[in-house]
């Protein structure tokens, strides 16, 4: 009787989330890998039919979904390294006991409550080439030679989603590796500096190891957020100029649901699904070697 | 067997949120003549596009259902920027209202889904004869009606009489002596030197979305190309990525490359002076007028070749399966086709009255009247957007072709790409079969 009681109990407790994560996970996504390997569209009286692989052969026909994918790596290979060197740059400057840090670290963190949409609606004006606060103080500063056109051109535009995304996301990595620092015994460093230890030895071999744990979520969490990228470049870009800003999700959503081809959608998602898995794969493997 | 219950309990709980959509219960007879059971309360949803629209449509529902007691409408605002998707997704979960504002060119689709009710049977003869042509062609799919407009649109080139006048610039009388597309060039650059810096105003604000397809495709149509072949609407090959059509995008473009197209980011360049020439529809002439008064003048899209040619359609009501009453719903639709409401819609957003009563009733559209060059135009050059449920994958193809030729991409393979699209969307769909 025993032995029952304590097999049913955690099943019992647990049996909420696993509900929840058969209907909204586990069910949606199988769905999805069955729905790539037919006509299915979002409103059709078409009987459905089995199509085999032509959703994918399209995919990887597309040359727009190469544009997407290349720029979902170029993002994630250059907001994570950035990102994070700043969020530790910024927890460290805001971790200092001075007078009004407070008023810093909310600072720092404001662009992180605020919602994305209403960001990149701002910062769509802030780029105007003409009008914006941006190119106004390029202008004051460099007296009129530096006149990027942002958002228009397929040189930049890119590149000022970047940057307006790290300005976003960098005060969450920010608080959680403050919070890191702050759990930092006080005399570690101390016995640093015993030892003579200068303020960068400090830094280098008493602080990045402690926060090994911090920095490790925070670079796994970047990146899986690097790869769903998509309101700030669908409020500011639409994927546009050319396609120069053009992610799988933001592809996702034009092929499933405005062109309302629900099956080539799918075929996009298991796709998109397979790439995040084998990369969150391979992290976790390079993590465990190091741990080792 | 505590235990057992607090599982039942869990599982009750969670039940009904897994669960979801579910009933299906679909209206496809059209009118009785009657509301029956008392009163009805039916749901209508509402693009929330302008404030004057709003007010009006919140004003108008109110009236409706202060003035007799079998049916009670119940308002429902939704943005406008993605109103389609969200009308898109209601259907595919079920979750229609009964009544239903949608963008004109959309109905053939929703139609083909059987989204839409016919109101053959609930639209008497007398208002049917009463609507503009335009309202009714596109209301009609299949030889069924399923939507009915209470304004129709135009679409121009608004500007202003004392500028024109002092660069020597020709004023058009109507759509037949249209600026040509060199003429509309050269005034342009006139304007420029003349201290306009950025003189044209395409609206590019709006961003990629109908207004793409709505603001210029007329000049495609004008050039004598168009959007998909319309004899049988199987195929965008050879008319889309025409000759006519690269030649008169090409124009287009460079009119980004001679640096005459003010981006707009705040939607006052006109008003504000910077720009000469506003190319947009009806909906910002009260605006306009306000700032510019009787200086203000509408004129028609320039010519390509084939003839101005210019927009028409645009926001309709219409009745879905879903609804609990459809005599009830049209209830609703019929009061706001009377001439009083009708006007009092139009005189909000500058639309064209869709009935042709309404229209001789308003000064602002009869001959010589400031917007009387839309109702011209609705009668000699409007084309209507193309009249198949394929239109949702052909705006949305044209839509980006446009994008990427005013970015400065190859024009003749952006429309490439679009015309590929569109033909294996027609495909899939086995040639959009109309069924019975």
């Amino acid at each position: 009787m025993r032995v029952g009681q304590d097999s049913v109990v955690p099943w019992l407790f647990s049996l909420p989330a696993i509900l929840m994560l058969l209907a909204f996970l586990v069910t949606p996504f199988v769905l999805a890998v069955i729905f790539s390997f037919t006509n299915l569209r979002l409103l059709s009286p078409i009987p459905l039919r089995f199509v085999g692989l032509q959703n994918y052969v399209r995919v990887f026909q597309d040359p727009i979904f190469y544009r997407a994918l290349g720029n979902n790596l170029l993002f994630v290979v250059i907001v994570v390294p950035v990102q994070t060197a700043l969020a530790l740059a910024l927890a460290v400057l805001v971790n200092q006991k001075l007078r009004g840090v407070r008023a810093f670290r909310t600072i720092y963190f404001a662009p992180v409550v605020t919602v994305m949409a209403v960001a990149a609606t701002v910062w769509r004006l802030l780029y105007d080439p003409d009008a914006g606060f941006i190119n106004g103080l390029l202008g004051a500063v460099s007296g009129g030679a530096v006149h990027p056109n942002w958002l228009r051109s397929t040189g930049t535009a890119f590149l000022a989603i970047i940057i307006m995304s790290i300005w976003q996301g960098v005060g969450f990595q920010m608080v959680i590796l403050l919070a890191g620092l702050q759990d930092i015994p006080h005399d570690h460093y101390e016995a640093a500096i015993v030892d003579g230890a200068s303020a960068w030895q400090q830094f280098r071999f008493v602080t990045i190891p402690q926060l090994r744990n911090q920095l490790l979520f925070v670079v796994t969490i970047t990146t899986i957020l690097a790869f769903r990228l998509f309101d700030q470049v669908y409020v500011m870009t639409s994927g546009g100029p050319l396609d120069s800003t053009q992610t799988m999700m933001l592809m996702l959503v034009d092929v499933g649901f405005g062109r309302q081809r629900i099956a080539q959608g799918s075929a996009i998602a298991v796709i998109f699904f397979l790439i995040v898995l084998s990369i969150s794969v391979a992290q976790r493997r390079l993590i465990r070697e190091e741990a080792t | 067997m505590r235990r057992w219950a607090l599982l039942v309990v869990l599982v009750a709980l969670l039940g009904p949120a897994c669960g979801g959509g579910g009933g299906t219960t679909t209206s496809t007879g059209g009118c009785t003549g009657k509301v029956a059971g008392g009163p009805v309360t039916v749901k209508a949803w509402f693009h929330s596009g302008q404030g004057s629209e709003r007010t009006t449509i919140t004003s108008q529902v109110a009236a409706f259902n202060a003035s007799q007691n079998d049916v009670k409408v119940e308002l429902v605002l939704l943005p406008e920027g993605n109103y389609n998707d969200q009308v898109k997704a209601a259907a595919a979960s079920g979750g229609l209202p009964d009544i239903l504002d949608f963008d004109g060119p959309f109905l053939y689709n929703y139609a083909w889904n059987r989204n839409l009710v016919a109101l053959d049977s609930c639209i008497s003869p007398a208002l049917k004869a009463n609507l503009l042509a335009s309202i009714v062609k596109q209301g009609t799919y299949a030889a069924h009606f399923y939507g009915v407009g209470t304004f129709d649109s135009g679409l121009g080139l608004y500007t202003r009489k004392s500028v024109l006048a002092k660069n020597g610039i020709r004023i058009p009388s109507g759509p037949q002596d249209a600026w040509t597309a060199d003429e509309f060039n050269q005034a342009l650059k006139t304007l420029q030197g003349a201290g306009f810096n950025k003189p044209l105003d395409l609206k590019i604000n709006y961003g990629q979305g109908e207004w793409y397809t709505y603001g210029f495709s007329p000049i495609i149509q004008s050039a004598g190309a168009d959007l998909i072949d319309r004899h049988n609407y199987q195929s965008a090959n050879g008319v889309l990525n025409s000759s006519a059509a690269v030649q008169s995008l090409t124009a287009f473009q460079s009119w980004f490359k001679q640096g005459f197209v003010n981006f707009n980011v705040d939607d006052t360049a006109f008003l504000k002076g910077q720009s000469a020439i506003s190319w947009v529809g009806h909906w910002v002439f009260a605006d306009y007028r306000k700032a510019f008064g009787d200086d203000l003048v509408i004129l028609p899209l320039p010519n390509f070749g084939k003839g101005s040619k210019t927009g028409m359609g645009s926001w309709q009501w219409g009745i879905t399966s879903k609804t609990k009453s459809v005599d009830a719903a049209w209830a609703f639709i019929n009061y706001l086709l009377k001439d009083q409401q009708v006007l009092q819609m139009t005189g909000a957003n500058g639309a064209v009255p869709a009935t042709k009563s309404a229209s001789a009733a308003s000064t602002q559209f009869a001959p010589g009247g400031p917007e009387n060059i839309f109702v011209q135009q609705l009668e000699s050059s409007a084309v209507p957007r193309p009249q198949t449920p394929a239109y949702p994958t052909i705006t949305l193809s044209f839509q980006k072709a446009i994008n990427d030729v005013l970015n400065g991409g190859d024009v003749k393979a952006a429309l490439d790409k679009a015309v590929k699209d569109i033909d294996t969307d027609i495909k899939d769909n086995d040639g959009y079969p109309v069924k019975t």
